[in-house]
């Protein structure tokens, strides 16, 4: 059993937690202020996940970029793949928050959003 | 001369939320003067997630954040000139803006400072070294790529760990550009701990505690910097300096609020926050002039930031329906532990939000509002660090004389 | 027709600024360096009926020397009376209101305090003196504690010297009026066009030959050269056939304050000078309300080393804070480095008067060397001297369309609120704030980038408006200073420069 330090990103309280590990499963944990830092220690033990923002190019408004980020989280090791769809990304203005500009990015069930309201001028 | 009820200079997060509470509460002649074509200020830019845990309960990149304050306004009309900037504010509130249509004056009866901070420089701090290009404070390279689609370098160094720079860590990576360290000059970091996981921990960037950038080199470009460890004194030891190479330097070295305009209105200003000195109702020296958000102090969340604004409102009405307001006689004084207490004056009349952040990382500590022997309010927080703004209501039927409030902490 | 090869011939650079038979490409004076010396020289020599030539190795005037100094209009007080620069210095002092006024420049003559503590000081202010009055330097005075704090709540002293004729100016704007003046007149600036070679190229009979300057940029022909190179004064010299000379520079570190702290100082202050006559740190108030503190002095030999040191950081703050109590970290906005062109006598090892060089053995060449401090103040005076010797060599037919004035870019920022909205009426990019801290407009911004000289780096537009100068040092209006240059100029962002080759802002677009 070996004892293992993580710093929940969930919310800005930054719980540091402190989780006893034995065969991929939790004996033992502390530090955590809510039941969702334990939720994120068993999934960065199985599977870490992270939601990625980025901007796409877009035409026709007054900025040249359109803010975008993911729906849910998706496995890290998987991060610049999904940056290599969003890099493809191009916009036509107008878009408002909450468009969907690529449906279920590289088959890992997370949309890519529109993150800004951009009119067309 | 144009005559307005409210005029509050700055549409970013904190006069958007001011707008709106005030509109809430019955307000009506409002207008917001923005400087930016569109409002939302320096949230425009901070286009990663995060935002909006506290006021809204789920996780929202920052220009979504400003769009329901943005679309809020919309919807309770309030009123808004962009492309405007004041640039002048006298003590007696006569506004002054420039903007295309001519240079305007406005009479008001309340004025509202959300004029937000502004970055700490190289010149400030006074780093050693030659004055090439590639020094850039990271919210503007945060501007540049994030709004004017503009990369600044490839070889990135970060000065600071100030949230902006790790946000900006990250942002380098996933565009491709090689961030090769961050260095701070504490023994501790200056951001959120959830920022050094997510934006260096899983991109492989170290960090350098306890470091310090003492040369810079290049004559046309930045080529590199030379760093140094420093002991806990802060001073150089000899014989640790490190030479990295490099095309970009980045600096998040601290924010400042701006009050340029609250200098001009007579508004006294706190040595600690650099902000204004306010009281419960969040007005200033200068009688109708309040403030909120992070031209009174920097905030670490922007949740907060439109809590407190929404909080300023509850001022601003009892100030136009002409109740007192110079009942704040009390003083709310921090100890050497605290870097700094909003509100730095209260009536004991009221119920308060004390906010106030600790000097050093502390674990468990106890913080007691006190006036001579008789507590307050004492509460017990897990930790406490610099990074993280603390704050908690304060009730007003503890406070029974005109005595100071002395805010203290100890670690347990 | 033979050919002498002076200093780095032979070898192919560019084009050649053709031909000797055409005479169109020939200028009757080539003046090297676009600093205020050579600026101020054109300028005079735009008076005549000359083809003139300002070839500068960096993209702007003022980058050298001119543009690192402490922006003193000097009174004449510090050197002996019978120097050249005491000469030129007096002469420049005297007239500067007139020149301010023709060339649209700030200027403040606010007067200078030196002051002093103890006898010993005393002894040695009263030797200071002295030698102003010899060199009859108008107005001083010695004046007791009383009248230092009427004068200046914030300086002190016992005692002081006051010198009511310094001045303070703008070293930038200064440099920058007398280039568009001289190009209003006819002037043609080259930038980017470091010298690398000169070589005299003989005629028939004396009077017919010709100067060839080789440059990074091409090759140029004149009757005449005029060194003004500064910092590489000693070398063109040298390539002329002058010298030799023996640069010691002097590193002069500085401090820029906020104008926060501006708003206490009124004057020039200045500590008693030490046994050798030299200032230790002294404050200067600039003319657009900022506070430099020092230079701090150290001799560099041949090096050129424009790089703030924390050993000098920490002298400045602690010496400066002794003048003035507002020289604390709080008010630090930017530090730079001037490098001084100082040459000593190889004998004695000291310091060598202002050179002015021009004798029959380099025909058509006049020579300034050793143009340190007061430079600036001196630079009219001198840019005369040097017409004078060409004058001695061959008549010059007056320009008869030489008009003497320039206009600067009208500044939002200093104008009272009617002319203001007149702006803003006539041009409404003046309603558009760039620039937050030195409130410049977007209208200013395009003039600057639309300047007479072509000038077109980030640093160009800095000091023809102040943007960026303060106290954020262009967090607010860096992004909007170069998108207005790509715009304005259909530059690319990598086409982007700070202020010279190689200084680029950015790699490209991030998609």
């Amino acid at each position: 059993m070996n004892s293992r330090k993580f710093v929940c990103i969930i919310c800005p309280n930054s719980c540091e937690i402190e989780a006893s590990v034995e065969d991929g499963k939790i004996q033992a944990i502390s530090g955590n202020k809510c039941k969702k830092g334990e939720e994120y220690v068993v999934q960065e033990l199985t599977d870490p996940r992270r939601t990625i923002s980025s901007s796409v190019l877009i035409e026709g408004s007054f900025l040249p970029l359109c803010s975008v980020r993911l729906t849910k989280p998706v496995p890290k090791k998987e991060i610049f793949r999904v940056m290599e769809e969003i890099n493809k990304v191009h916009l036509k203005a107008p878009v408002s928050a909450g468009d969907v500009v690529i449906q279920d990015v590289c088959g890992l069930g997370s949309d890519v959003i529109v993150t800004k309201n951009m009119e067309r001028v | 001369m144009e005559k307005r009820d409210v005029v509050i200079i700055g549409g970013g997060p904190a006069g958007l939320a001011a707008a709106v509470e005030l509109k809430k509460k019955g307000i009506e002649d409002i207008l917001i003067i923005e400087r930016e074509k569109q409002p939302g200020g320096i949230l425009r830019q901070c286009i990663h997630d995060g935002f909006g845990l506290t006021r809204f309960g789920e996780t929202l990149s920052g220009p979504e954040y400003a769009q329901r304050f943005i679309d809020q306004a919309a919807q309770y009309h309030v009123e808004m000139i962009c492309n405007a900037t004041v640039i002048d504010l006298s003590s007696d509130r006569v506004v002054t803006y420039d903007s295309r249509e001519g240079l305007v004056q406005i009479q008001a009866k309340a004025v509202i400072l959300t004029m937000g901070c502004r970055e700490r420089t190289r010149g400030a701090l006074a780093i050693p070294g030659t004055r090439p290009s590639g020094i850039y404070n990271a919210g503007v390279a945060q501007s540049y790529m994030n709004l004017f689609n503009t990369m600044v370098g490839r070889e990135i160094l970060i000065m600071g760990s100030g949230d902006i720079g790790l946000i900006m860590a990250r942002r380098f990576t996933l565009e491709g550009a090689h961030v090769k360290g961050v260095f701070e000059v504490l023994p501790y970091p200056s951001g959120l701990p959830r920022n050094i996981e997510q934006c260096l921990n899983d991109y492989n960037i170290p960090l350098y505690l306890s470091h310090s950038v003492v040369d810079i080199k290049g004559e046309e470009r930045i080529e590199g910097v030379t760093v140094v460890q420093v002991d806990e004194n802060m001073k150089p030891v000899p014989g640790t300096e490190k030479e990295f190479s490099c095309d970009t330097l980045v600096l998040s070295v601290g924010l400042i609020p701006e009050n340029e305009l609250s200098i001009a209105a007579g508004v006294e200003l706190d040595g600690r926050t650099k902000g204004a000195f306010v009281d419960e109702n969040y007005q200033t020296s200068t009688e109708g002039i309040f403030a909120a958000g992070n031209v009174l102090h920097v905030h670490d969340l922007v949740d907060f930031v439109s809590l407190e604004a929404e909080a300023l409102a509850d001022g601003v009405v009892r100030y136009l329906n002409g109740e007192a307001q110079k009942d704040c006689e009390i003083e709310v004084v921090p100890d050497r532990n605290i870097g700094h207490v909003i509100p730095q004056r209260v009536s004991g009349k009221r119920d308060f939000q004390v906010s106030m952040r600790v000097r050093r990382p502390m674990g468990r500590c106890r913080i007691t509002l006190r006036q001579g022997e008789n507590t307050v309010v004492s509460k017990v927080v897990p930790k406490a660090i610099p990074a993280e703004m603390i704050q908690f209501k304060v009730p007003s039927d503890k406070i029974n004389s005109g005595e100071k409030i002395e805010v203290l902490v100890n670690e347990q | 027709m033979s050919v002498k090869t002076v200093n780095g011939a032979g070898q192919d650079f560019g084009t050649e600024h053709e031909d000797r038979n055409n005479s169109a490409s020939l200028y009757d004076v080539a003046v090297i360096g676009g600093g205020v010396i050579g600026s101020a020289t054109a300028r005079e020599l735009s008076r005549y009926q000359l083809k003139i030539c300002v070839l500068e190795k960096e993209l702007d005037v003022c980058n050298g020397v001119s543009g690192r100094n402490t922006g003193l209009l000097h009174s004449g007080i510090l050197y002996e009376k019978n120097m050249l620069r005491t000469e030129c210095s007096m002469e420049g002092n005297a007239e500067f209101e007139q020149v301010a006024e023709e060339l649209d420049v700030p200027f403040k003559r606010c007067g200078k305090l030196i002051v002093g503590f103890g006898d010993e000081e005393r002894k040695r202010l009263e030797k200071l003196y002295q030698r102003g009055l010899e060199n009859n330097v108008p107005g001083i005075r010695i004046i007791d504690h009383d009248e230092i704090k009427r004068l200046e709540p914030n300086a002190d002293g016992d005692f002081a010297i006051y010198v009511p004729s310094a001045g303070i100016l703008c070293p930038f704007t200064y440099t920058i009026a007398l280039a568009e003046n001289a190009v209003k007149n006819g002037v043609e600036y080259h930038f980017d066009s470091e010298v690398i070679g000169i070589t005299r190229e003989k005629g028939e009979k004396e009077e017919e030959g010709r100067w060839r300057v080789e440059t990074k940029s091409g090759t140029y022909y004149a009757r005449w050269v005029i060194n003004c190179a500064g910092l590489y004064s000693y070398k063109i010299a040298e390539m002329l056939g002058f010298g030799p000379y023996y640069p010691n520079r002097v590193k002069g570190e500085y401090e820029i304050l906020d104008k926060k702290a501006g708003a206490f100082l009124s004057l020039p202050i200045y500590p008693t000078p030490n046994e050798y006559g030299a200032f230790d740190i002294h404050v200067t108030p600039t003319v657009d309300g900022n506070v430099l503190v020092g230079p701090s002095i150290e001799k560099i030999g041949n090096n050129v080393d424009y790089s703030v040191t924390q050993k000098m950081i920490d002298h400045l703050t602690e010496n400066g804070s002794k003048v003035f109590g507002y020289v604390k970290r709080e008010f630090f906005i930017r530090n730079y480095v001037g490098v001084f062109p100082t040459i000593e006598d190889p004998e004695t090892g000291e310091e060598i008067d202002f050179q002015i060089d021009a004798d029959d053995q380099v025909p058509n060449a006049v020579s300034l060397t050793c143009i340190t401090s007061p430079g600036l103040t001196s630079a009219l005076p001198l840019a005369r001297r040097v017409v004078r010797k060409i004058r001695q060599k061959e008549e010059l037919a007056e320009n008869g369309s030489f008009d003497p004035t320039r206009k600067g870019i009208v500044r939002f920022a200093e104008q009272d609120i009617e002319t203001q909205r007149q702006l803003i009426k006539e041009d409404p990019d003046y309603g558009e704030i760039y620039c937050r801290c030195e409130c410049v407009t977007k209208a200013e911004i395009k003039q600057a980038i639309h300047n007479p000289l072509g000038v077109s780096t980030v640093s160009g537009i800095k000091y023809r408006t102040r943007a960026t100068m303060g106290r954020c040092q262009g967090g607010y209006c860096e992004t909007r200073l170069t998108a207005s240059i790509q715009e304005e100029l259909g530059k690319k962002r990598e086409e982007v420069l700070l202020n010279k080759n190689g200084a680029w802002m950015f790699t490209g677009e991030v998609k």
